[in-house]
């Protein structure tokens, strides 16, 4: 878990740092924002002052430069028409203009008088404003100038007596010579022009502008149904965040400069304000906060989308990283464990091929030795051996496939071996009963090779059925061939299959090495198998030592063929030798003959028995005779029109007899089966054969015949 | 195994020196073909030197002595040693020759 764990504080640390540095980031760019926000909403409310202010001032002048024209124009007050026109023709600025005379001032123009020239479209119409109805007398822009003595600009009202428009007007009094009121002159300027200018600033596009006169009042606005009808006092008492619009509304109306955050409608929205001064009027900007921070939070939020899309794949990889590691040690420790399971099933298994020989017996005349190599922790491999009521039985097995399948197979199979041999003598019924049991539960077809032996270990004599395994090797004997088996089937394969039992009999010394194919199969780098040539050489030249020694020096023959080649399967040796000390008493001699020219060979062999034996000169010719005629009986009949023949011979000199066996491997042939010829009968009535094997009977004391391992073994005993 | 035969006065003496094994009768099938022809006389087999027979050895002998017999002619085995002559004793064949 540590590289887990520290591989989150890594990803954990890096987002943390890449988060800092975008808030800060963040915040620093919405500072410059609202700065340059800031900035631009202030110099659009100078330039707006300014532009204002100017054309006020063009009206201002405009007007107070007429004032002498006025005065002196007075004497002929028809003459102030043309004057009035003069004013709107000369200043753009102004809409409309007139001289509104004092009352009763030309009595001959009634009470009032006042002409007035104004634009329509691109004329300029004139009009007398001093009906009844309009009472000039009583407007603003009237009272207020006389009241002061000064120039005045009027609150901004709806005109419809003249210009029929929005419009504030500047007027100034105008004195005769007298020094007293004749008239008050004015200049109207029409709101619309205010209004386009002021509402077409356009800061950021969603910002508006307002305008308010020195009462509050709206003179521009985005919403053209407030304008001139409400005050922005009776705006801010319709919001929510009234409080604050009022303060604007009181901070503008007192000229301050400044601004202010405010909650319109749900968003927030700065308000920048500022005094017109000519007209003591003030004019504000209002941005809403999402137009002065719209890219940055726009790009805020991709940035956030960003990380958010990083956080995530890297919590993917660091997840599927950090699982592959648990995973990991999940199956490394799973595999320590089978690894620690596996060591223990190869002892377990190791433990059941026996080390020492285990008998009920206390004299056990035999010599074995067996050894197991897995190819891999635990194998398919077997052998066995043990002794019951003077019998040794033994096995060696080979469990198709490798591995634990093959092992849990094997220790069934060993288990079938001994369960059964507990109370079964003869192999033929051992194998049987095996076969059908592994058949049964052989649902994964696996099957084993096997060989099963029982030696009756007061005589040598062996009972053996091999079941599909590789014939063993025939130890003491001098010949260094293979054990003839009947192949048969190997175990497990099916039910029902029938086995066929063999036998043989061990002379003292005799034995047999058993093997499973990994020996013959053992490779070297180049491939090259060890070989049943090479198996057999090495048994033969270890022939005669000690069972753990041939099973040496066949370890070490595979060795040094195999050369550090990694085994590719299980490997088992098992050697078995014959040791009865009674036999081992025997004196021995051999002869093969090959042609019955050869039989005076038969001389010496039977005057080095004789001489051993201490045989007189007419017994050993007698047994001479005997051993001639059981011989050329083979030479003359077992090889019929074979060109090869082969009669082996072999004396025994115990202390009581001379046993002799002659082996062929010609056509089956029962010479003691043949009845003795009738000696009594007449001359030409006797057969001209018949008398050898007559001869051998009369010679010989005990005469027996067996057909073993495809061979005709006659054995001849002679007493001492 | 050696086979001497000589004639006198109508008499066929083979000499046989050495041993009468298998190999060694059917050597002789030969040489003892003279003696088969003058079955009507007297044949006489010297054995004083013959070491050894096997049953083959005694076939012959029986050969020759079957051969006399229809001929009229009359066998005589002379010098048997006592171990050959245990041989034909346990074959029967003592009562079948005349042995000197």
């Amino acid at each position: 878990m540590g590289y887990g764990f520290q591989a989150v504080v890594t990803v954990i640390v890096a987002l943390a740092t890449l988060e800092a540095t975008t808030l800060l980031q963040y915040f620093s760019s919405r500072k410059a924002m609202q700065e340059e926000a800031t900035r631009r909403a202030e110099d659009q409310l100078e330039s707006t002052n300014l532009l204002i202010c100017d054309v006020l001032d063009q009206v201002e002048t405009a007007v107070h430069n007429n004032v002498w024209p006025v005065r002196k124009t007075l004497a002929a007050p028809d003459s102030l028409w043309s004057l009035v026109r003069r004013i709107v023709e000369c200043n753009p600025s102004v809409s409309g203009s007139t001289i509104a005379l004092a009352e009763n001032y030309f009595p001959q123009k009634g009470r009032l008088f006042s002409p007035y020239a104004f634009r329509d479209g691109n004329r300029i119409d004139t009009l007398n404003l001093g009906r009844e109805s309009y009472g000039y007398p009583d407007k603003e822009w009237y009272v207020k100038p006389l009241e002061t003595g000064e120039g005045y600009w009027s609150e901004p009202y709806y005109d419809t007596g003249g210009g029929e428009m929005l419009m504030t007007t500047y007027s100034v009094p105008v004195t005769d010579a007298e020094g007293k009121v004749a008239a008050v002159l004015t200049a109207d300027v029409s709101l619309d022009w205010f209004t386009d200018m002021v509402g077409n600033i356009d800061v950021y596009p969603e910002a508006f502008s307002a305008l308010i006169s020195r009462t509050g009042k709206l003179m521009v606005c985005p919403a053209p149904a407030l304008v001139m009808k409400k005050t922005i006092q009776e705006v801010a008492a319709d919001l929510a965040d009234s409080t604050t619009v009022r303060d604007i509304g009181l901070a503008m109306l007192a000229g301050e400069e400044g601004s202010r955050q405010v909650l319109y409608h749900g968003e927030k929205e700065y308000v920048f304000y500022a005094p017109i001064d000519r007209a003591n009027w003030s004019m504000a900007i209002v941005i809403p906060q999402k137009e002065i921070y719209g890219d940055i939070q726009r790009v805020g939020l991709l940035v956030i989308l960003l990380q958010v899309l990083g956080l995530l794949v890297m919590s993917v990889i660091l997840y599927t990283s950090v699982k592959n590691q648990i995973r990991f040690r999940e199956v490394s420790e799973k595999k320590s464990r089978i690894d620690s399971e596996l060591r223990i099933a190869q002892d377990i298994q190791m433990s059941m091929i026996p080390k020492v020989l285990q008998a009920d017996t206390e004299q056990v005349d035999i010599d074995m030795s067996g050894i197991v190599v897995p190819a891999k922790e635990v194998g398919g491999d077997l052998y066995d051996y043990y002794v019951r009521d003077g019998y040794l039985f033994f096995c060696i097995g080979d469990v198709s496939g490798k591995g634990v399948p093959a092992a849990l197979v094997m220790s069934v199979t060993r288990s079938l071996f001994r369960s059964i041999s507990a109370h079964e003598k003869s192999p033929l019924r051992i194998v049987s009963t095996m076969n059908e049991s592994l058949a049964d539960m052989n649902e994964n077809d696996m099957f084993v090779t096997f060989f099963l032996g029982v030696l009756d270990l007061s005589d040598g004599h062996l009972h053996y059925c091999n079941a599909g395994h590789n014939a063993p090797v025939r130890l003491g004997n001098g010949s260094g061939g293979f054990l003839e088996v009947v192949p048969n089937l190997p175990l497990g394969v099916m039910h029902g299959m029938e086995y066929e039992e063999q036998e043989t009999t061990f002379s003292c010394g005799e034995g047999l090495f058993l093997y499973t194919d990994g020996l013959t199969e053992a490779e070297n780098v180049r491939h090259q198998l060890f070989g049943t040539e090479k198996m057999l050489e090495t048994a033969l030249a270890a022939d005669g030592k000690p069972a753990g020694e041939l099973v040496d020096a066949m370890k070490d023959a595979v060795k040094s063929h195999i050369q550090g080649c990694e085994p590719s399967d299980d490997l088992t040796m098992l050697a078995v030798r014959y040791t009865n000390p009674s036999l081992s008493d025997a004196w021995e001699r051999r002869v093969t003959l090959r042609e019955v020219s050869e039989i005076p060979r038969l001389q010496r062999f039977m005057q080095a028995v004789s001489e051993h034996a201490d045989l007189d000169h007419a017994l050993s010719l007698n047994l001479n005779l005997a051993l001639e005629e059981a011989v050329s009986n083979v030479l003359l009949y077992a090889y019929p029109g074979e060109a090869e023949k082969k009669v082996d011979l072999k004396a025994l000199v115990w202390e009581d007899r001379i046993d002799f066996t002659v082996s062929d491997s010609g056509i089956p042939f029962d010479p003691t089966a043949i009845p003795a010829p009738d000696l009594s009968v007449d001359l030409k009535d006797r057969p001209i054969g018949g008398l050898g094997i007559f001869l051998v009977k009369r010679i010989m004391d005990d005469v027996s015949y067996r057909r073993e391992d495809g061979k005709n073994i006659l054995t001849m005993t002679k007493k001492r | 195994m050696e086979v001497f035969i000589t004639e006198s006065e109508g008499t066929m003496t083979a000499r046989l020196v050495g041993r009468l094994d298998t190999p060694a009768a059917a050597e002789i099938t030969q040489e003892i073909q003279p003696l088969l022809d003058h079955a009507e006389g007297t044949i006489v087999l010297d054995c004083s030197e013959m070491a050894y027979i096997s049953s083959s050895g005694l076939r012959i002998f029986l050969t020759i002595r079957k051969a006399a017999s229809a001929a009229g002619g009359h066998v005589v085995i002379e010098g048997l040693s006592n171990e050959i002559r245990q041989v034909f004793m346990m074959t029967g064949f003592l009562q079948l020759f005349e042995i000197k």
